[in-house]
């Protein structure tokens, strides 16, 4: 069940999603009023299923449509595999930060690093390896670059 | 009918795949290198499973009219059941297929190890040549563990999601492999309390209801999940009592993709259609088993591995049985 935590940041509102996205999802009730400019941060979305992502699509166009700027931050691995199935789940440019799952070869660790889409563009999708924190192995990206990084080429 | 495998293929990963495919449904494998040379087999043998290189739309096309020049595409020797599509490219990339009157089942040409993955996908086609393929137990390894939940109501459905959800973490999966299968099952379990369900003359009895309506499972809505694991793969089965799955409009749904085309809201249906092609984009595999008016039983699998990019790049197939 998904729930809003909302603040104001100057102009802008940020709303903060915890939970999953599912079909009981009412994104109206839950955002109320909307301003001019809203920041999604979706780190705490872990999963998000199929009527979430069409309630999600229907919502988000209907405030593009009112004009509200969109900006997305820290989306987890849920909101970007949706990002790259679905050209229309954001609009284009969008993404300002996402989640990139590495996976410690030494302890099998699953990690995740916060970076900018600008950054992951300098970087071309390479990603560099990361120090585990737990035993200090190497933390390689864990995904296939071209589709978790697909969004940022269209 | 002769209890054979027919291989037509002239690529070495294909024979070895074919092969310990065979070894586990124990069937004979003959091999051949044209389609002409199949249709032949097929006319004269009538051989109980085939495996068609269909890489391309040519090689496809040579054997749809090298059946129809032999046996014809409608003739009883011929039966989409019986018949195993071997692509290198994905579904949305082989419309001529799913298009197809032979289509029966898929598999994506990323074997890994053929012989593996041979084992596991022989299992299915054993399970294809008994008189009906239902059942989880028969397509995992003997000694997988197998375990049936009843659902009563489609409130239900969530806690069933997130137990399978920590199931699977707690046999080992990484998290997000395990997120990925409470996905699908979450796909799967609101297919079958949502969109099986139909009247007497077939007319869906949920399309427009929201999917988050409440409300009993019970006598022929009943639902059922099995959920198995044998320590290579998890396989999680939704069975509902309708047996009104569409073959056309299943194909059409899971092969389709948006990353190119806008996804467009529909609102005059309550699902979204996208779940079961997401599932199988991300990896996952399915045995879409459905007797006409009897039942359906839809399976899932995933290979777990030891990190998310080898588990997104598994061996998957798309596999359909449908009995009338």
């Amino acid at each position: 069940m998904l729930n809003v935590i909302k603040e104001q940041k100057d102009a802008a509102l940020l709303v903060r999603l915890v939970g999953s996205i599912e079909e009981g999802v009412q994104f109206e009730q839950l955002l109320g009023n909307v301003p001019a400019e809203l920041i999604v941060n979706c780190k705490e979305v872990p999963r998000i299923n199929s009527v979430g992502v069409k309630a999600w699509i229907r919502y988000f166009q209907s405030l593009q449509t009112k004009g509200v700027r969109l900006r997305f931050v820290e989306c987890s691995s849920a909101i970007i595999e949706q990002v790259n199935l679905i050209s229309n789940f954001v609009p284009a440019d969008s993404v300002e930060s996402f989640f990139v799952p590495f996976a410690c070869t030494k302890c099998k660790s699953e990690l995740l690093g916060l970076y900018s889409s600008a950054a992951i563009k300098k970087l071309q999708g390479n990603v560099p390896a990361q120090t585990c924190p737990k035993c200090g192995g190497s933390a390689e990206f864990d995904d296939i670059p071209e589709e978790y990084f697909g969004f940022l080429t269209r | 009918m002769s209890e054979t495998l027919l291989l037509i293929s002239s690529l070495s990963e294909d024979q070895v795949f074919a092969k310990a495919v065979g070894a586990e449904a124990k069937l004979p494998v003959q091999t051949v290198t044209s389609a002409a040379q199949g249709a032949e087999f097929i006319n004269k043998h009538e051989p109980s499973v085939i495996f068609v290189d269909a890489s391309n739309e040519q090689l496809y096309l040579q054997f749809e009219e090298a059946i129809q020049n032999s046996v014809g595409i409608f003739s009883d020797k011929i039966n989409a059941n019986a018949i195993h599509f071997l692509s290198s490219e994905n579904l949305d990339k082989v419309r001529y297929l799913i298009q197809s009157p032979l289509f029966g089942h898929f598999v994506l040409r990323n074997y890994g190890d053929p012989a593996s993955a041979g084992e596991h996908y022989g299992r299915l086609v054993r399970a294809t040549r008994a008189e009906r393929a239902f059942g989880l137990k028969t397509l995992l390894r003997p000694d997988a563990k197998v375990q049936i939940v009843k659902l009563q109501s489609t409130g239900q459905k969530q806690d069933a999601v997130e137990a399978v959800k920590n199931y699977f973490v707690a046999a080992k999966f990484q998290p997000r492999m395990a997120v990925m299968i409470a996905n699908a099952v979450d796909e799967l379990l609101m297919n079958a309390m949502f969109d099986a369900p139909v009247d007497e003359i077939g007319k869906p009895l949920y399309s427009s209801a929201p999917r988050s309506a409440v409300f009993d499972l019970k006598d022929r809505q009943a639902i059922e999940m099995h959920v198995g694991y044998d320590g290579k793969y998890a396989a999680v089965t939704a069975v509902d009592l309708f047996g009104s799955l569409d073959k056309v409009k299943l194909l059409s749904h899971i092969s389709k993709i948006y990353t190119d085309e806008e996804y467009k809201v529909r609102t005059t249906v309550a699902g979204a259609g996208l779940g079961l092609a997401t599932v199988f984009r991300s990896g996952g595999s399915f045995f879409f088993v459905s007797e006409s008016n009897v039942r359906t039983e839809v399976t899932v699998f995933f290979r777990r591995a030891d990190n998310y990019r080898e588990f997104r790049e598994q061996f998957r197939f798309l596999s359909t049985q449908y009995y009338f």
